[in-house]
């Protein structure tokens, strides 16, 4: 009951104190909500639209190849005449239509003139010689010109990256086209278009989503789901890692704070004051480490809860999330403990936020700081191992992608062996120091 | 029970390293008696209470409070003890209330009986009022006052205050030395550390001089007082040379020792009140005017520097 007591009394001070309480969950949610806002912006309704982004065509291609697509095959079902024409059909497909507004021009002059003038963001021009180009290697490769605002990043971007996906998918047919060309040693166009259809019925039919297709980087691998899902989906497989990053970072970040009471309560002289009070030094000690574990388990819930109302990420099943929780709330608990035991006073403590934290922190979550990174990608599954952190998202980060209980459990089951080390080894030093 | 001491000390050791903090530490304290370790910095007052108080084991020696050994019996002695530590021991981020019902707790209270007695802690404290601002906020002498309430929570039959006077406003002052009398009155035995005199002398059954970890002497104000031979020392200045005067003044019935320092004449006298009159008949015959008299009754700072050959007061 005591140590009840205690640690009670430990979390009206911890959130009560303004600083903790932004380093427990505002920063966390902060952050993530800078990149919920950089990759989207909420919606009404509480949903996430990627920004539409006007883009101004011009088609000047004048053909070559004759092409025998089939138009099922193409997004919106048009047949298309030139290869130009098929990237216009694919841009301006139903499943683009949330993502871009397409407008034609007469010329390139006037296409970028819409661009200047900011009625566009994006110019697209499509050279007289795109099929020709297309089809002949000799001639060079097959260039589609992208003028874009430079005041503007995201809408661009995104453009970009549909266009750049479709015409890597094309240069393989290109490659294709050339091979046969090579072969054939003669310049049947008719065949080009046999070539075309082929990828067409080979890839893009694989998937009647283009949209999906074209940005599966960041398609959830979870089943499918409506088109609405979808685009929530795309921006919480980039948010979700994030915030379960910093909520792991921060938990272990209250962990070690928290913990560091034990010693700011004997600089306050209250520990020694505590000790000749009618209360065993066990309790005091349970209390101390209960406040701690307390503590973490009301930010991990918050966190969990509020990044799910706030961004609508779902963190998985619920049973696997508790699970992944409770390891998240027991390794970032002991780790405080163990930490704080090595220390003296708590003007040491500096020392472990700027380096112990910090650096097992990036090492745990190494994948997700350093998104890009390939190599940070092969690392991470190592590296972020050797330390509790890496544990700790797993679980999470399992719970999340839908992996079967058994995987979180195991993965929870080694954080808790973490855990254990560093509660003995912590309590045992904590025991020592005060008897 | 009645007549069990409250506090009994016996040789108490405790050395930290080679700096022999307490060196056969003993006394007495009965109870309801208001007992003043008095002593200079460093000289063992709070490592002594720290043991009588269960945190430092002693190296050797013992010490039963109300019949509770420090050595066996801790968690007896503990029940039996409120302490107020030397230095402020409080939660500053809660507010004198919750840093009151935490410590109730502590003692072991709950629930109406906890409610209840920090109300009545709050009123022997005269913080009633500003009882849900935060320690913090509080000025020195008002968390000297919370520190002490933390103690009284339980009801305790013995109190040590540590020091609870240093550093604070007058007014705070008088509500402690105060507010410990009326403890004393209300049956509860103190053991008081300080190195004012004024408040040993003014508050205490009993005092216990310290030095260098040893009890240099021990007894009531009056029986340490004799220990300097009970005299009380006036200081005079004159409007003229005092070597004129100084030959009159040595002769007058009553004055033991005479002295010239600077422009000071100083005289020890059994009784001032006797002596005086006669001092300043001797001037008017010599045609002189006495331009300042003080008067020092003998004091415990007089017993300390006999005993030690130091001051008190660094
Ligand atoms: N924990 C400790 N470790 C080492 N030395 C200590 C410790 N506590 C006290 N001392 C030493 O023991 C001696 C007695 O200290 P103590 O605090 O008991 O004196 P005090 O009479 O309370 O002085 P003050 O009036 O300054 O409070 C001092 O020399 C002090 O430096
Ligand atoms: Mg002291």
């Amino acid at each position: 009951m005591k140590a009840f007591d205690i640690a009670l009394k430990d979390m009206t001070r911890s959130f009560r104190s303004f600083f903790a309480v932004v380093f427990m969950f505002g920063v966390p949610l902060m952050v993530t909500g800078m990149f919920y806002l950089m990759f989207g912006n909420i919606a009404q309704n509480g949903g996430f639209d990627l920004p539409r982004t006007a883009v101004v065509i011009a088609n000047l291609d004048e053909g070559g190849p004759e092409f025998q697509v089939n138009p099922k095959n193409i997004p919106g079902g048009r047949a298309a005449k030139t290869m130009g024409d098929l990237v216009v059909n694919i841009l301006q497909s139903d499943e683009m239509a949330d993502l871009i507004e397409v407008r034609f021009a007469a010329d390139a002059v006037s296409a970028r003139a819409a661009v200047d003038s900011q009625q566009a963001q994006v110019a697209l021009i499509i050279p007289p010689d795109f099929s020709e180009q297309f089809a002949d290697i000799e001639k060079g490769k097959a260039v589609i010109e992208f003028y874009q605002d430079p005041t503007l990043t995201i809408g661009p971007a995104i453009m970009r990256s549909i266009l750049e996906r479709f015409m890597d998918g094309m240069s393989g047919v290109k490659i294709a086209v050339n091979v046969f060309l090579d072969d054939a040693s003669t310049e049947d166009y008719a065949q080009t278009g046999i070539l075309v259809q082929q990828y067409l019925d080979e890839s893009l039919a694989q998937s009647d989503d283009v949209e999906a297709e074209l940005l599966d980087v960041r398609t959830p691998v979870s089943a499918k789901q409506s088109q609405a899902e979808e685009k929530q989906n795309i921006l919480l497989t980039i948010i979700g890692p994030i915030m379960g990053g910093m909520l792991v970072f921060y938990a272990f970040y209250t962990g070690t704070s928290v913990a560091q009471s034990i010693l700011k309560e004997e600089e306050e002289r209250t520990l020694p004051r505590l000790f000749t009070t009618p209360t065993s030094q066990a309790t005091i000690l349970t209390g101390k480490l209960l406040s701690v574990f307390l503590t973490v388990l009301v930010q991990v819930t918050v966190l969990l809860l509020a990044a799910h109302l706030m961004f609508g990420i779902q963190w998985g099943d619920l049973g696997a999330v508790a699970l992944a929780a409770v390891g998240i709330i027991l390794t970032a608990s002991s780790f405080g403990v163990f930490v704080n035991s090595f220390l003296k006073d708590t003007k040491q403590g500096g020392v472990v936020f700027g380096g112990v934290l910090t650096v097992t922190g990036m090492m745990g979550m190494i994948k997700i700081f350093a998104m890009n990174s390939a190599i940070a990608k092969t690392m991470g599954d190592t590296v972020s191992l050797l330390v509790p952190q890496g544990w700790a998202i797993r679980g999470l980060m399992q719970a999340m992608q839908g992996e079967p209980f058994g995987a979180v459990l195991f993965t929870v089951l080694i954080a808790l062996a973490w855990s254990a080390a560093f509660f003995i080894v912590g309590v045992l030093r904590f025991n020592r120091r005060y008897v | 029970m009645e007549n069990l001491p409250a506090i009994e000390v016996l040789s108490l050791h405790k050395a930290f390293g080679e700096n022999r903090a307490v060196q056969g530490v003993s006394f007495e304290v009965g109870q309801g008696e208001i007992f003043s370790l008095l002593g200079p910095n460093g000289a063992g007052k709070t490592t002594t209470i720290s043991m009588l108080s269960c945190l430092l084991r002693p190296d050797d020696g013992d010490a039963r409070i109300m019949g509770h050994s420090i050595r066996s019996d801790g968690n007896g002695v503990k029940s039996a003890l409120g302490v107020v530590p030397q230095d402020i021991a409080l939660y500053e981020d809660l507010t004198a209330r919750e840093n009151l019902s935490f410590w109730g707790k502590m003692y072991g209270l709950r629930g109406s009986a906890l409610k209840k007695r920090v109300d009545e802690v709050l009123d022997i404290i005269g913080l009633r009022e500003r009882a849900n601002e935060r320690v913090g906020k509080y000025s020195g002498g008002m968390k000297r006052r919370v520190n002490i309430g933390v103690a009284l929570l339980h009801k305790p039959k013995v109190i040590y205050m540590d020091e609870p006077t240093v550093g604070i406003d007058p007014q705070s002052r008088r509500n402690i030395l105060d507010s410990v009398v009326a403890l004393k009155d209300q049956g509860m035995t103190v053991l008081y550390t300080t190195h004012y005199m004024e408040e040993a002398q003014e508050l205490s059954d009993q005092i216990g001089i310290m030095d260098h970890g040893q009890m240099i002497a021990n007894g009531t104000h009056d029986e340490l007082v004799k220990l300097v031979g009970g005299q009380t020392r006036i200081d005079l200045t004159v409007n003229a040379e005092p070597q004129r005067i100084l030959g009159a003044w040595q002769s007058v019935e009553g004055v033991e020792q005479a002295s010239v320092e600077d422009e000071k004449i100083s005289l020890l006298v059994a009784d001032s009140n006797l002596v005086l009159p006669h001092l300043f008949e001797a001037a008017t015959r010599q045609s002189m005017r006495i331009t300042s008299v003080d008067i020092r009754e003998p004091n415990l700072e007089a017993v300390f520097l006999h005993l030690t050959g130091r001051a008190l007061r660094d």
